[in-house]
């Protein structure tokens, strides 16, 4: 006989609860009540039958231990809870204390319980001989979700406050079972005062108060002063149902326990309404700090199960079960394997009122979880019936199959026969393949799939069955490949594949143009780069010019090289043709290179910065360019340039920076700057100027002494060359030219005594170095040019300014070799000759 | 060659320095300074009136941080080729 | 055809989410370029180009936390490089 009458056939013989969602459940419930509503579930059916294993041989004393059923009102107040009890509530709250003690107060959150969970192991109770387990068994049986865990704890924390009398409990043992209807009204009673409850520990227990418990110890109808006495109850409800949660469904926990925040569902808790209400009992008026307590030491609890609580087997039931127990009542917890906590997903809800006691909202999104798992697990159940029917290997035929089959997809659509279409379907022939017999060869590499493929279909069906079919795939399959290797030609040779903005370009490198690591986007102007503007900026600024400039000029020499021939009278159209764009572009290049080299830019005293001409000629690479620039542009843009030199002839660095004194000579990369001036820039000058009438020269001239620091330019080897080829340029027009309009030359003479007045005080340094510098011959030859054109009293005065640099190198010379000697005093004699004197008459 | 475009490339930054004074960070601890003649797109390298510094670091007794000694030497004209260029820098700027 | 959603139209706009487009992005700012070597450069970039390689201004090399040189300009072959990252500005 089954221990409640249950049908012993196990549930997964009759497959899911069809009824679920819904009140499905409830006719577990309804079978027990009565078994009115026979078309639903029936408990008796459901029912796993383990109650037939049960030892039910002592359960005939089960009423003097736990009081009959209907022995509520009478159970006695005389349970010991000052005794052993209170003794381990003593101890708890030791612990507890200890624990707070060297916890900080943690902010339990609802879900921490329940990572605390494991620690138990659900099997306590089972110690407990009296322990009767199936209670809550089959909870799958009625599609319970584990969520119920969290619906009992709440439920009876309705009830805790709202119903303290225990009218219905009390009557429910009495009765066998309410029926689904009485429970449902008895919980619609309820919900009205679904006050939320304030989360304090105590309340939770009440609930259970008013169970059929016929335990005689535990009355709690009566005894509201112990509120936490009956909380062992819902802990154990609570704590098997958990199980489930933390194996498949961690999640659905989180929305009911954020809705008791206070109140960690939780088995563990079952101890502490223990200790509380022990507490109250021995001193009521410290129940406020206790109440704190059991959330803070939740987490440390030992896992260990109060004694209490095993000691009532009856606590794990909900309102009908424990009906049963009294009908049949037995020592259960020798039942073997009751491994159903942990294994059992869906056994969480053992009583319906569980469910019901949640909120319409709650219990219909419980129950649609509900649903959906089940529906799920049936899905998986489906899908996973198949499984393992191909290997891995198999798959991957299958993929390159299809893979095949796209490739080839444009195959004749005028084959409409059977036989073709069963040829040209790989599935189909893949499919007979693997029935008919292992792959021929099962050793052909997978990559060769296709091989492996026409080889079957060849050999098998190919000729017998589908002859036309396998010739047609290898020719296809021949025009594939041929397809493929054609379009890899045609692609494009381009030098670089290019994923935009990958990280580079698939090129293919050379030795011209190495492989290139990212493909980057130039942004379309560099005003980024132009912002920061500097020294550094400047200076580079100038370099870019200068390149410019050479990039012009290059290409205006290459373009040179391509001049067509000289056109004459009777050349061709096409030559003149060709003559005369090559002439265009020159032109072009011309006045290209004539912005290039900045001498345009207007000239601008109050800038800190030279001007963009000046800076090229700062410049080794650009006083080199001159030259070249000079054999490109026209006369009148040669002037541009000598005058432009001129007029800033004291800010070219070969200028104001090449200022030496016998003290400071000059640095060595100076006097080479200097020196490339005087062989890169003074020649196109000096050739220009000494080609020059005199009206540029007084222009020149008039310039120098206008905008520059004479002293300085006075005194640099670049700025005395200058003076001197404008000097003797103007002595040379002079004697080749004296017809020329003596404006010009009253004119010339001004400016001529002008600059003698400026040079005569520098006359004394204007020697760089002292008496041994072997580099005095410029200057000698622009004293000379001086003395040329001087007055016979400039000349003396020119005399006695550098009087004692000639009596120096005279003596100089007559230590030194005849040959070194020669050649300082033929650079003295230059100037002496220049005076008409000469050296021998020093001697 | 608008010369907009011309600083929008690093290697432009070395052209720029074409018969420039070029300070060359090579691979293991070797400095090069000289005019830059010619350079391409591997950073190969001509200098003239090079001069290659070799720094070695000196193991010395415990304790003491490592010496480094340096090792100089004068170039007329060197090719450098470019995989062990790592820096090239115009030596104007270059302030120890 | 595109699967990440990204339409080609965009493209030739800088897409700062990929390297070039953050290279692109940089240009002018501040940044550190460290070498394989482990030394770092700080400066201005200028630009890069396909190979990494790096033009900086005013670039300051760094060694163990200690600038030790200074570079007006400085051009870093691409080869060397570990990592371009934009210093916050």
């Amino acid at each position: 006989m089954s221990f409640f009458g249950f049908d012993t056939n196990l549930p997964r013989d009759r497959g899911h609860s069809t009824n679920a969602p819904g009140f499905g459940h409830h006719d577990a419930f309804a079978g027990l009540g009565g078994g009115e509503d026979g078309d639903a579930i029936d408990f008796e059916e459901t029912y796993d039958g383990l109650g037939d294993q049960l030892d039910e041989t002592d359960d005939a004393f089960n009423d003097d231990t736990f009081g009959g059923p209907t022995t509520q009102q009478g159970v006695g107040k005389d349970f010991d809870f000052a005794g052993e009890t209170s003794k381990i509530a003593g101890t708890i709250h030791e612990e507890q204390m200890l624990f707070q003690a060297r916890q900080p107060p943690s902010q339990q959150k609802p879900s921490i319980p329940y990572a605390s969970k494991p620690t138990r192991s659900g099997y306590e109770n089972y110690n407990n001989p009296d322990y009767i387990p199936q209670l809550e068994a089959r909870a799958d049986i009625w599609g319970l979700k584990p969520k119920q865990s969290a619906a009992a704890a709440k439920q009876p924390e309705f009830e805790a406050e709202l119903q303290p009398l225990p009218q219905q409990s009390a009557g429910a043992p009495a009765k066998k079972m309410m029926s689904l209807e009485e429970v449902e009204a008895m919980m619609r009673g309820q919900p009205v005062q679904e006050a939320p409850t304030p989360m304090i520990p105590q309340a939770l227990p009440q609930s259970f108060g008013q169970q059929p418990v016929p335990y005689p110890q535990q009355v709690p109808h009566g005894q509201p002063q112990y509120p936490g006495m009956p909380g062992q109850f819902a802990p154990h409800i609570l704590q098997r149902p958990q199980q489930p949660h933390l194996q498949g469904h961690p999640s659905r926990q989180q929305p009911i326990h954020a809705e008791l925040p206070a109140q960690p569902v939780q088995a563990q808790q079952a101890q502490h309404p223990t200790i509380l209400q022990r507490q109250r009992q021995q001193q009521p008026a410290a129940s406020q700090p206790q109440r704190q307590i059991p959330q803070q030491a939740q987490n440390q609890r030992p896992p260990s199960q109060p004694r209490q609580i095993l000691q009532n087997p009856n606590r794990l039931s909900g309102h009908g079960q424990p009906m049963m127990q009294q009908a049949h009542p037995g020592p259960r917890g020798s039942f073997p394997g009751h491994a159903r906590g942990p294994s059992f997903p869906g056994m969480v809800i053992t009583h319906p009122e569980q469910l019901m006691a949640l909120s319409k909202e709650e219990r219909e999104a419980y129950l649609e979880e509900d649903a959906k798992r089940a529906k799920r697990n049936h899905k998986i159940f489906e899908l996973s019936k198949d499984n393992g029917l191909m290997t891995p290997q198999d798959k991957n035929f299958i993929t390159r199959i299809q893979l095949q089959q796209l490739m080839s997809a444009t195959g004749n659509l005028d084959e409409k026969s059977l036989e073709a279409q069963i040829a040209e379907d790989f599935y189909y022939q893949v499919f007979s393949s693997i029935r008919g017999a292992p792959r021929q060869n099962p050793h052909q590499p997978a990559n060769q799939f296709a091989q492996t493929y026409l080889f079957q279909t060849n050999s098998r069906f190919g000729p017998r069955r589908h002859g036309r079919g396998g010739d047609n795939h290898m020719q296809r399959m021949e025009q594939q490949v041929q397809r493929a290797v054609e379009a890899a030609k045609a692609k494009p040779k381009g030098k670089q594949l290019v994923i935009e903005g990958s990280l580079g370009k698939i090129s293919f490198s050379n030795s011209k143009t190495p492989r290139p690591l990212l493909n980057l986007k130039r942004p379309e102007t560099g005003d980024k780069i132009k912002q920061n503007k500097s020294l550094v900026a400047d200076r580079k600024d100038t370099l870019r010019n200068i390149e410019a400039v050479y990039m012009t000029l290059m290409h205006l020499e290459d373009h040179d090289r391509t001049r067509p021939p000289t056109i004459t009278e009777g050349s061709q159209p096409e030559a003149i043709q060709a003559h005369m764009e090559w002439r265009t572009k020159t032109e072009a290049l011309r006045k290209k290179l004539w912005q290039d080299i900045k001498i345009m830019e207007p000239i601008n005293p109050q800038s800190t910065t030279p001007h963009p001409f000046i800076s090229i000629l700062s410049f080794a690479k650009g006083k080199k360019a001159i030259q070249r620039i000079f054999a490109h542009i026209d006369e009148q843009e040669r002037i541009t340039v000598v005058t432009m030199i001129v007029v800033h002839l004291d800010q070219l660095p070969v200028v104001s920076h090449a200022v030496a004194t016998q003290d400071e000579p000059l640095s060595a990369s100076m006097r080479e700057e200097v020196e490339l001036f005087l062989a890169t820039v003074i020649p196109p000058l000096f050739a220009h100027i000494s080609e020059s009438p005199l009206n540029i020269i007084i222009g020149l001239l008039g310039l120098v002494l206008d905008r520059t620091n004479m002293h300085v330019v006075a005194r640099s080897k670049v700025g005395m060359s200058l003076l001197t080829i404008l000097i003797s340029r103007a002595e040379l027009l002079k004697q080749s030219a004296p017809k020329i309009d003596s404006a010009d030359w009253e004119h010339w003479t001004e400016l001529y005594n002008r600059l003698f007045d400026v040079v005569e005080p520098v006359l004394p340094v204007i020697f760089p170095g002292n008496v041994n510098d072997t580099d005095d011959m410029y200057v000698w030859q622009f004293l000379a040019s001086m003395g040329v054109g001087a007055s016979p009293e400039q000349q003396q005065r020119l005399v006695l300014g550098v009087k004692d640099r000639v009596m120096e190198t005279v003596t100089v010379s007559k230590a030194l070799p005849a040959e070194m000697a020669g050649a300082r005093l033929a650079n003295v004699n230059l100037f002496m000759r220049a005076i008409g004197l000469d050296v021998e008459l020093l001697g | 060659m608008d010369e907009k475009d011309e600083a929008h490339e690093p290697l432009d930054l070395v052209r720029l320095c074409i018969d420039e004074f070029v300070v060359v960070k090579l691979r293991g601890d070797r400095e090069l300074k000289g005019r830059l003649h010619a350079y391409d797109s591997h950073c190969n390298l001509i200098l003239g009136e090079v001069e290659e510094s070799i720094y070695v670091a000196e193991e010395e007794d415990e304790g003491e941080a490592p010496r480094v000694r340096t090792v100089k030497k004068q170039s007329e004209m060197l090719f450098v080729r470019g995989d062990s260029v790592v820096l090239i820098a115009p030596s104007e700027g270059v302030k120890q | 055809m595109s699967t990440n959603g990204e339409s080609p139209k965009e493209e030739p706009k800088a897409d700062p989410r990929d390297p070039s487009g953050f290279l692109s992005e940089i240009i002018g700012n501040a940044v550190t370029v460290k070498l394989n070597s482990g030394i770092v450069y700080k400066g201005a970039l200028q630009s890069v180009d396909g190979y990494m390689n790096i033009a900086l201004e005013n670039c300051r090399e760094v060694a163990d936390g200690r600038v030790i040189r200074n570079y007006g300009d400085a051009f870093v072959r691409g080869n060397n490089v570990t990592y371009i990252s934009a210093d916050s500005i």
